[in-house]
């Protein structure tokens, strides 16, 4: 789960990271208010879970009222990439005299958490690790023995950083590991890590998010996890327990994993174009697969539905009462097709074939979805689909 | 003949007085695995499925002789029970169960490194070894003996593949999932080097997906060290955005994770890119596999 950056900003103040005066609005007035408060010139920003906030037109200066409202006029009218600005963070604009790069996350390849420095902060850091890979440095940390101080300061020595920018911004890094090592941060980044005017370092922009599975046993208070999802139908998905994403296509899909599910967007994305991606994890039973009906089909002008399920962990038998319960409750017309195999295949075809459900006994997904092709006919939408928000799934 | 499991593997059930357990206990015993035991904390002295269970790992080790091990344990005990496990001496662990903390994982890594323990997942649907026995939940109606190998980041493509081949007449040697986190137990390059240098597997399937830089490592691990046909397909053409690990993700992986960047890998390792999963028929005949 990504948190706002006005939530993690809080995190970090209260883990001894300088940050900046600031105040959260939602409208223009409120903005002013809190300019009026902080002092000017301020920096406003939208609180939207997106990457590239700032290039997009997130991130607004003002020295004045008159431009402070202008400023917030259009981002709460705006959207940025798809999504809509609720909520902005009014900022103390503070000297700085130069921007560095503090992040960690986790390398999935080493299996460690990793640091990484660079006195090259701001928006192109990406392009800094190609162009000057000397500008930056990284560090694994051993996860049977965790983080000492000594590897901040080897680590910033690298970098050919003088004494007195190294011990703050060790201890910062030390902070920021504690951090990462409370709420289970798969990424902590702080980019920029400014330095003022008067030598000192101050984080002006704040990412962590949070391991998902890692949720009920953080004993730190976090904002609640389905709230911030912005695109109902993604947000329904996570409420009844599957990994829906909103796509802009027209038709329908259920898989029982997410490989399965990603390769039957590819197929179907040959001729046809989904509406949707959806998959189940190893949880099916009837009830879920119904509720999954319900989910898809709140989509208007669906042309047809696939669904892709294997029975190794999953009933899929259960799974396809539910999918007919929903289909002859709400008298579904459009064709919906379903590859089902693994354990208890036979039960399961009868029962599909019972509701009016055209069945695949074949493992190739193409033979299938060829079957639903025939089915809808040319005509709808194609290649492939794209997300209909660039929203990072929180 | 086979990797990771053969005719002496004798498996225990962590976890098996749950429903899944159970479950999928049935499921093994079936196709013939030598599941000799169980645990389950508690529940010690009774039997499932007209197996034993014990209430501990090394209890359950030194009754049957136990040497590997298959988790359905909930994820919130995995760790403790792995470490348990890898105490008890066992070399061969499959971590069946999703959402488990990337905290933990990393931990249960480093520890099985230590101890020179090979473990699956978490979230992998385990080894089958067909027409021998399975620790796992790989649903066994599409298998069949064979000298293919298959690799599987996510567990259904891994049936889909299996499936496939089989309907063509060209049986698998070994079907492993590596589990589908963001970290898992063991890379892909690791199990490759399996199949490489088992005598009953003449060709690998890797089946992988957008996100992380498991195919590209292994694209260097196969160039170099890789004598056998290999083949790939990578899931995910028209995925929206995946989870992007910030920056820091960015920086150490550089253009890794990208669909076109692991198609461009694996074909600079000499790999046939499979743009379908269909394709994997005609890739068989043309390697003459069975």
């Amino acid at each position: 789960m990504r948190l706002h950056e006005y939530e993690a900003l809080d995190i970090f103040e209260q883990n001894r990271i300088p940050v900046p005066r600031r105040e959260l609005v939602s409208d223009m007035h409120d903005a002013l208010h809190a300019a009026g408060e902080i002092g000017y010139p301020v920096i406003i920003k939208a609180q939207v879970l997106v990457g590239g906030r700032g290039l997009a037109g997130g991130i607004k200066t003002a020295s004045n009222p008159d431009e402070l409202k202008e400023a917030a006029d259009a981002l709460f009218s705006s959207e940025i990439k798809g999504m809509p600005v609720r909520k902005a963070l009014v900022c103390q604009k503070v000297d700085i005299a130069r921007e560095l790069y503090l992040g960690m996350t986790v390398d999935g390849y080493s299996g460690k958490p990793v640091i990484v420095v660079s006195t090259e902060g701001g928006v192109l850091i990406e392009d800094t690790a190609k162009t000057s890979p000397e500008k930056i440095a990284a560090i694994h940390i051993e996860p049977s023995f965790g983080y000492y101080p000594y590897q901040a300061r080897s680590l910033l020595r690298m970098l050919g950083l003088e004494q007195k920018l190294i011990t703050p911004w060790s201890e910062i890094i030390g902070q920021l590991y504690h951090i990462a090592t409370r709420y289970e941060a798969l990424i902590a980044e702080i980019n920029p890590l400014v330095v003022l005017s008067n030598g000192a370092l101050m984080a002006v922009d704040a990412v962590l998010e949070v391991d998902d599975s890692a949720l009920s046993r953080i004993r730190f208070p976090l904002p609640d996890r389905v709230d911030r999802i912005e695109n109902p139908l993604e947000r329904r998905g996570r409420e009844i327990g599957v990994t829906y994403v909103d796509l802009d296509g027209d038709i329908g899909l259920i898989s029982s994993g997410a490989g399965l599910g990603m390769a039957s967007m590819d197929i179907i994305g040959q001729k046809m174009k989904p509406a949707n991606f959806l998959e189940t994890g190893g949880g099916i039973t009837a009830d879920l697969l119904y509720r999954c009906m319900e989910l898809i089909m709140m989509k208007p002008d669906l042309r047809g539905i696939f669904i892709n399920v294997y029975g190794g962990i999953n009933p899929i038998h259960e799974g396809a009462k539910g999918v007919i319960r929903y289909m002859q409750e709400h008298n579904v017309k459009i064709p919906v097709v379903a590859k089902a195999l693994g354990n208890r295949q036979e039960e399961t075809w009868e029962i599909f074939k019972s509701g009016g459900v055209h069945v695949v006994t074949e493992a190739a997904t193409e033979k299938a979805v060829e079957v639903l092709y025939k089915l809808v006919g040319p005509g709808g939408k194609n290649g492939g689909g794209s997300a209909k928000t660039g929203a990072k799934r929180a | 003949m086979s990797i990771l499991m053969n005719d002496s593997t004798r498996v225990i059930v962590q976890g098996i007085t749950g429903r899944i357990g159970s479950a999928q206990t049935h499921w093994m015993l079936e196709y013939g695995t030598r599941v000799v035991g169980g645990v389950t904390p508690g529940k010690g002295g009774t039997t499932v499925e007209g197996v034993p269970v014990f209430d501990s790992v090394l209890e359950a080790v030194k009754e049957t002789g136990a040497n590997a091990s298959v988790f359905f344990v909930p994820a919130a005990f995995v760790l403790d029970a792995f470490l348990e496990t890898i105490d008890a001496g066992v070399k061969l662990i499959v971590i069946v169960p999703e959402h488990i903390p990337v905290k933990d994982v990393l931990k249960m890594r480093s520890y099985a490194v230590e101890k020179g323990v090979f473990a699956l997942g978490p979230t992998t649907p385990g080894i089958l070894v067909p027409g021998m026995g399975k620790m796992g939940i790989m649903p066994a109606s599409l298998f069949a003996p064979g000298r293919v190998g298959i690799i599987s980041r996510s567990g259904t493509l891994s049936y889909e593949f299996a499936g496939i081949l089989s309907e063509s007449n060209v049986g698998q040697s070994t079907v492993v999932g590596m589990g589908a986190d963001p970290v898992v137990l063991r890379n892909l390059a690791d199990i490759l080097e399996l199949f490489e240098n088992d005598k009953d597997t003449d060709a690998v399937i890797v089946v992988g997906e957008v996100g992380g830089e498991q195919e590209e490592k292994a694209a260097g691990f196969i160039a170099r060290k890789m004598s056998k046909p290999v083949a790939a397909y990578i899931a995910g053409r028209y995925s929206p955005q995946g989870k992007k690990m910030g920056h820091a993700g960015a920086i150490v992986r550089g253009s890794a994770g990208t669909h076109a960047g692991k198609h461009e890998a694996l074909r600079a390792a000499g790999v046939e890119v499979l743009e379908s999963p269909i394709d994997v028929a005609k890739w068989a005949k043309k390697h003459k596999l069975k």
